[in-house]
């Protein structure tokens, strides 16, 4: 879930775990009530400092996406439905985001980049 | 907020060649402090002031909430030391290296003391002298940990080591810190390593410090922008200038490196009648290396 955590991006390292984290709930990956990585675990694993990981997870928190429970862990919510179907759809437009900038930084235009994803898709997208 | 280490005002001369002028440093509790800096700049006599192994010609040094050197006894009982090269007597085995340093610390911890041994795959019966570089750096990081310190000082901790050694102690400086909440201070120029794990940064180049700064204010702040039609003369930016520079095409372009960068800034450039046409996010080696490049040609470093 956490593969490719980048530490030298300007996105701070608490932004992207909970992203991670953001995405595994929209796509299932993590059920209503799936504990997270405790927050010494994941900072060994990432080799990242503990505060980081307690960043993200209070953000998570603040976002309604988990519960803290102290002394026990923390575990993915009961979402309203429509939520994760909700944040789908938003982790789709960042992702669509982040590569129209790259295309953009690249000189790719919007023609060539439609061709180059019907290609990829095998199918036509309009 | 509380800090662990405290410089103030400190002042340290070793023959013609080296001086620290004036130095403060504040490492808050509870942070994992990179201490960034060139070879020969001054990291490792800073901490040995911190230790109280140096003494300052003047300033004040506050480690724990206790002066040094007055209470060093009571100040190293909590400190953790890692030195760069290591000094343990080389005919004794591993075993006997434990029990010696246990000795010392009345809150030695036995339990964690196996864990590592364990964990590090270290082999009692080895004489010290016949350890490998990697087996050395580990059992310096297990007696420092199991002496169950508030504070650690690491100086190069894993300068020249293979990735793996690298891995298995940062890892277990995460767990230690993770359980008991204690402050790190690391000295390292591995840049790369000190980004993912610290919360505070301090650069320092020739017995200068050149910035003490939270790592993302850090990051976030220093980038590099291209600039275009900017006049030679610029007044109170508000942001800091590193560097400045012609772009290799000609034309008015520049490359400037600023600091202390904020989103909206742009507009200042448009007052003057530039403008900015990119702005480019820099890793803390890239700001780390113009920080210092700066410094060095008489900038305004701090």
């Amino acid at each position: 879930m956490f593969h490719g955590i980048d530490p030298r991006s300007p996105i701070p390292l608490y932004v992207q775990i909970a992203e991670r984290v953001r995405l595994a709930i929209a796509t299932g990956t993590l059920g209503s009530a799936a504990p997270l990585p405790s927050v010494r675990q994941l900072a060994a694993e990432l080799r990242i400092n503990p505060a980081t990981v307690i960043q993200a997870y209070k953000d998570l928190e603040a976002q309604g996406f988990v519960e803290i429970r102290h002394g026990a862990g923390t575990f993915v919510r009961e979402l309203a439905p429509g939520r994760r179907a909700r944040e789908r759809s938003q982790q789709a437009g960042a992702l669509v985001r982040k590569l129209l900038a790259e295309a953009r930084r690249a000189g790719v235009s919007l023609p060539e980049l439609q061709r180059a994803l019907e290609t990829e898709l095998g199918a036509k997208t309009t | 907020m509380s800090h662990a280490i405290h410089l103030e005002h400190l002042q340290y001369r070793a023959g013609k060649h080296f001086e620290i002028p004036n130095l403060d440093l504040h490492v808050p509790s509870g942070s994992i402090y990179g201490f960034l800096g060139p070879n020969g700049s001054g990291k490792t006599t800073t901490i040995r002031l911190i230790l109280g192994l140096l003494r300052p010609l003047s300033g004040r040094v506050t480690v724990l909430d206790l002066p040094m050197p007055d209470q060093h006894a009571q100040i190293l009982g909590r400190v953790g030391y890692v030195p760069e090269q290591p000094h343990l007597d080389a005919t004794l085995t591993v075993r006997e290296l434990i029990d010696f340093q246990a000795a010392f610390y009345p809150r030695w911890d036995r339990a964690r003391a196996e864990e590592l041994v364990e964990r590090f795959e270290l082999d009692g019966e080895h004489l010290f002298g016949r350890l490998s570089k990697g087996q050395k750096a580990k059992l310096m990081i297990l007696l420092a940990l199991a002496q169950c310190g508030d504070l650690l000082v690491l100086d190069e901790p894993t300068d020249g080591l293979d990735p793996v050694v690298r891995r298995d102690i940062l890892s277990a400086l995460i767990t230690y810190v993770s359980e008991r909440g204690a402050t790190i201070f690391i000295s390292s120029h591995l840049v790369h390593e000190l980004e993912r794990v610290c919360d505070w940064v301090a650069v320092m180049d020739d017995g200068r410090l050149i910035t003490e700064a939270p790592m993302e204010k850090l990051k976030q702040g220093t980038k590099r922008l291209v600039v275009m039609g900017a006049p030679a003369e610029i007044v109170n930016p508000p942001f800091r200038v590193l560097t400045r520079e012609s772009t290799n095409g000609g034309g008015t372009g520049e490359n400037w490196v600023v600091g202390d960068w904020e989103p909206g800034m742009t507009s200042y450039f448009e007052g003057v009648g530039a403008s900015v046409r990119e702005v480019i996010d820099l890793d803390l080696e890239d700001g780390f290396v113009e920080l210092l490049r700066s410094f060095r040609k008489g900038g305004t470093g701090r």
